[in-house]
């Protein structure tokens, strides 16, 4: 009898040996939990991660419960819903949860993104951490917009309209993709049909992956921690890091404060304020579906209104800045750069080509390739980043003022496309969507300038 | 640094906390009077929905609400509303449904009554308290009444034998409006009454003062507040249940924190 | 860290009473959470049960029983199910007596049937020979057919007293509703709750009368 047994992990009794034998549940939990060293200095920005997994778990429970009682058809999907807040025995408090829900997984994914950000957890060695965690972003967006539309109020109905349409513009296919993709000449049952699939099924399968994938690429290269160094070059003698705790118990325990914490907040939202003044839900969306009649305002929930922003945003003018933009960029990587002279030819050749298409092509393509590309911005992060250090704490003071200045724009686009544009807003949109994109663009620069401070060999931790 | 940074940080997020509500209140510049609801007071909501069913039932449905758990949450007894309220032989737990036939309703008013369960949450009880109260006659209508929230609307005034029949003297300027403000409501100018930015005069007086008609529409208000989100009376009260509790949960979890972060040096 | 030594030393002097703590500590703090977690499974638990809808499709029913002739049955839905409502002659009350020592269950004591319902007839003893009856085979829910006429019958027997017979596997029932000896059920159709209101026979609420 051959047994391959690759670890010297210790079972606790003669149940768990035969169980081990079998399957390494002592193995994982070691290699996991119990001896899955994390710096001891984690502060509450390490609570997001395990929070993002918290309201997954949440997300997909409510929803199993509401399945049970909607009804994807055009003809019932509003009155399921109502009957849904009314006759199913605590049904309204299910929806509650998932609506709020949706909300405050896009609260703590954007603040878990943005702990990324500022200690350099995007960096080498967690390239592909940062990457998954990207792709998850954007399925969850897809996730969050195909429910949306499952209500069928009027706000469901035209934002679905309004999204869909984007996709006309692609060149030769677009229309036939719109109603490929609706399954219909308008938004009718069979998309909302299709929908259903995709956001009962399809996406949440995906995420489920996706979040397993992030998770073992991050138990592969470890945690960071806000001081951006390794914990793994202090190590005593049996390989354990001298600045390492357990994840369990210590971050279990840590983690727990966080979750009540959260749900506070969470069920506060809930239980009191569950449309939080029409942000969560949409006073349109209380009419149902009707293809005769548009809402006066449409606007996306606040998770997605950034980029909607930049795609109103997306006119003439702001593409005749950005050529100016590519025109400026191109010269000054000629003049300013040390690189080969057929690099540098090539680099010409390249702004010169973005300057004609910027100037000849229209704003409404462009919006979507713009609200595209705000999204692709994230995947590059781990090569724009060319800081000699990680975190925020020892980094030059170019990049602080970037990212404040960057953080500012990011929010007033959001606060934007909430509002119906007008031509002041408008013009605010565009500087802002020069903000958004020249953080990313100039990036590479900001970043390599500056004096950084010394960063220590061991975490900063104050022992309370 | 830090500081410049988190500083930056909290203004962008102060900016946006101050510029939101007013937004949110703004709505399509249309002018409204707050009403003054208590979803507490039963005796109100009672009236409302005796007001509702007399008045806007016999058109208007409220095809999601059941007429049972009207009577539950109301604390209205079962037999009272089954021998006042409810007009037809339906089981108690019927769907609110209307009676008139949608065909019809087309033909007569041109536009099918809409639904009104969910009315409060689609325009908000403000809304809804102005619209109630800016009925007055126009001989220029189909139906003789106009509304001054609601321009040309189709409904005619349903509850004139209740409000009597007001003539539109004027609307207000802005700057009349701000004089006005502080009385917003229950304004009264002279011998005119105002509501939203309308300003109007009783020509045949109706079966209740204009004071207490305007208490009348704030219990009809708060009764269509409370059938668009039934869930709203008792939401609350367990709300305050659970975070108590979770607060205490949260205390015993730092705790715990604490005692094992002792470890840790 | 670097007092390694002398944190461990510190450790060791109080190990026992902070173990103590710890345990204590951990325990209140997970039954708290356990309790918390049990109040956050029942909404769950709670949104499975019947909703208003099903509630009110499940109400009550009404019917004109004056309108059924003597000798006639018919069948009334309740809650998705067949209810027989079947007006004995006295002929048929009085089969009821003479084949009791072929009934499993004559005196309904393992059966379901309202207090008011525990007798021979089956029925409230206002009007006992109106059976109101769940058209449900005990046996495995089939709904067993009527054998109204009394006499030879190829299902029921030489000497039939009338009853209900059910195709799925063979039950006999006699028109009150109790089961035979020998066959796969083993217990007395049900009744379900019922009053009259004047002509109506409201079936589904009894107001929890005993009589």
């Amino acid at each position: 009898m051959a047994i391959h047994r690759h670890d010297n992990h210790v079972s606790a009794n003669a149940f768990m040996e035969w169980i081990d034998r079998r399957l390494p549940v002592t193995k994982v939990w070691n290699e996991h939990l119990a001896e899955y060293w994390a710096a001891k200095n984690l502060n509450f920005w390490y609570f997001f991660g395990s929070l993002s997994l918290l309201v997954l778990v949440i997300q997909i429970l409510t929803g199993i419960f509401l399945t049970m009682h909607y009804k994807p058809d055009a003809a019932l999907a509003f009155a399921s819903v109502e009957y849904i807040m009314r006759d199913v025995p605590w049904g309204w408090l299910v929806r509650y949860l998932h609506s709020t829900g949706a909300s405050a997984f896009f609260v703590v994914v954007y603040l878990h993104m943005f702990r990324g950000v500022i200690y350099g957890s995007h960096r080498e060695p967690r390239e592909l951490v940062w990457l998954i965690g990207c792709v998850i972003f954007v399925a969850l967006m897809a996730e969050a917009f195909m429910g949306y539309l499952l209500p069928w109020g009027n706000m469901s109905y035209w934002g679905a309209q309004v999204i869909i349409s984007l996709f006309e513009v692609i060149p030769f296919v677009g229309p036939e993709l719109t109603e490929w993709i609706r399954g219909d000449f308008v938004i009718s049952d069979s998309t909302l049909n299709r929908f259903f699939a995709f956001h009962v099924i399809l996406l949440p399968l995906i995420l489920i992956v996706l979040v397993f994938l992030h998770l073992v690429a991050l138990h592969q290269v470890g945690s960071n921690n806000p001081d951006g160094i390794d914990i793994f070059e202090n190590v005593d003698e049996n390989g354990k890091p001298l600045d390492g705790v357990g994840f369990h118990p210590y971050y279990v325990v840590k983690d727990l404060v966080g979750v009540c914490g959260f749900l506070i907040v969470y069920l506060g939202v809930v239980f009191f304020a569950p449309d939080l003044g029409g942000i969560l839900l949409e006073k349109d969306n209380f009419a149902p579906a009707n293809s005769l009649q548009t809402p006066p305002d449409i606007v996306p929930l606040w998770y997605f209104t950034p980029y909607y922003s930049i795609l109103r945003a997306s006119t003439e003018s702001l593409l005749f800045v950005f050529a100016i933009g590519s025109g400026l960029g191109g010269i000054a990587a000629m003049v300013f750069t040390k690189y080969d002279i057929k690099i540098k030819i090539a680099i010409a050749l390249v702004a010169a080509a973005f300057v004609f298409i910027f100037l000849n092509s229209s704003g409404k393509a462009w919006g979507v390739i713009l609200m595209g590309s705000a999204l692709v911005c994230f995947f590059l992060l781990p090569w724009l980043d060319r800081s000699p250090v990680l975190s925020i704490r020892y980094r030059s003071m170019p990049f602080k003022i970037a990212l404040a200045i960057f953080l500012v724009a990011f929010f007033v686009l959001g606060y934007l496309g909430m509002n119906s544009p007008t031509p002041m807003r408008t013009l605010v949109a565009q500087i802002c969507t020069v903000i958004y994109f020249a953080f990313f663009a100039l990036m590479p620069w900001f970043t390599s300038i500056g004096e950084t401070k010394p960063v220590p060999d061991r975490v900063t931790y104050d022992e309370h | 640094m830090k500081t410049f940074f988190y500083s930056l940080l909290s203004a962008s997020f102060l900016s946006l906390m101050i510029t939101l509500p007013v937004n949110a209140a703004g709505g399509h510049g249309a002018v409204l009077d707050k009403v003054h609801m208590n979803m507490a007071d039963k005796s109100s909501l009672q009236n409302g929905a005796k007001l509702f069913i007399n008045y806007c039932l016999s058109c208007h449905s409220a095809s999601y609400a059941r007429y049972n758990r009207v009577a539950e949450d109301l604390e209205i007894p079962l037999a009272l509303l089954q021998e006042n309220l409810m007009f037809t032989t339906e089981k108690t737990g019927d769907l609110m449904t209307t009676t008139m036939p949608e065909q019809d309703a087309k033909r007569w008013f041109g536009v099918a009554p809409p639904d009104l369960t969910l009315v409060s949450r689609v325009r908000k009880p403000n809304w809804v308290y102005t619209y109630l109260r800016g009925f007055y006659q126009d001989e220029s209508s189909p139906s003789g009444w106009n509304n001054s929230l609601f321009e040309n609307v189709a409904m005619p005034h349903a509850l004139y034998e209740l409000q009597g029949v007001q003539k539109l003297v004027g609307k207000l300027t802005p700057e009349e409006l701000h004089e006005l403000d502080g009385g917003h409501g229950e304004a009264q100018a002279g011998d005119y009454h105002i509501v939203g930015d309308a300003k109007f005069e009783l020509v045949h007086p109706g079966k209740l003062s204009p004071a207490e008609f305007d208490v009348a529409m704030t219990d009809l208000t708060s009764f269509l507040a409370y059938l668009a989100e039934p869930a709203q009376l008792k939401r609350q009260k367990i709300g305050v249940f659970v975070l108590t509790f979770l607060i205490i949960l949260m205390g015993l979890c730092y705790l715990l924190k604490k005692e094992y972060w002792r470890d840790v040096h | 860290m670097t007092d390694n030594h002398e944190s461990e030393e510190h450790a060791s002097d109080t190990s026992i009473e902070n173990k103590k703590r710890r345990r204590f500590l951990t325990g209140i703090t997970a039954g708290f959470g356990a309790i918390g977690g049990g109040f956050a499974v029942t909404p769950f638990v709670l949104s499975m049960s019947p909703s208003e809808r099903a509630k009110n499709a499940g109400a009550p029913v009404e019917y004109d029983y004056s309108r059924i002739q003597e000798g006639q049955m018919i069948k009334v839905e309740w809650r998705g199910k067949p209810v027989v409502l079947l007006k004995r002659s006295a002929d048929m009350i009085a089969g009821l007596e003479k084949i009791e020592s072929n009934l499993a269950d004559p005196d309904s004591l393992v059966s379901l049937q309202p207090s008011y319902a525990q007798n021979q007839a089956r029925a409230d003893s206002n009007k006992p020979n109106l059976l109101v009856m769940l058209g449900v085979c005990t046996h495995l829910g089939c709904s067993p057919v009527e054998k109204l006429a009394l006499g030879p019958d190829p299902e029921m027997g030489e000497d039939s007293q009338g009853g209900f017979f059910c195709p799925c596997h063979g039950s006999k029932f006699d028109l009150s509703g109790r089961v035979y000896k020998n066959v796969p059920a083993t217990s007395n159709m049900e009744i379900p709750p019922y009053k009259y209101e004047g002509d109506l026979i409201k079936i589904g609420e009894d107001e929890g009368r005993l009589a």
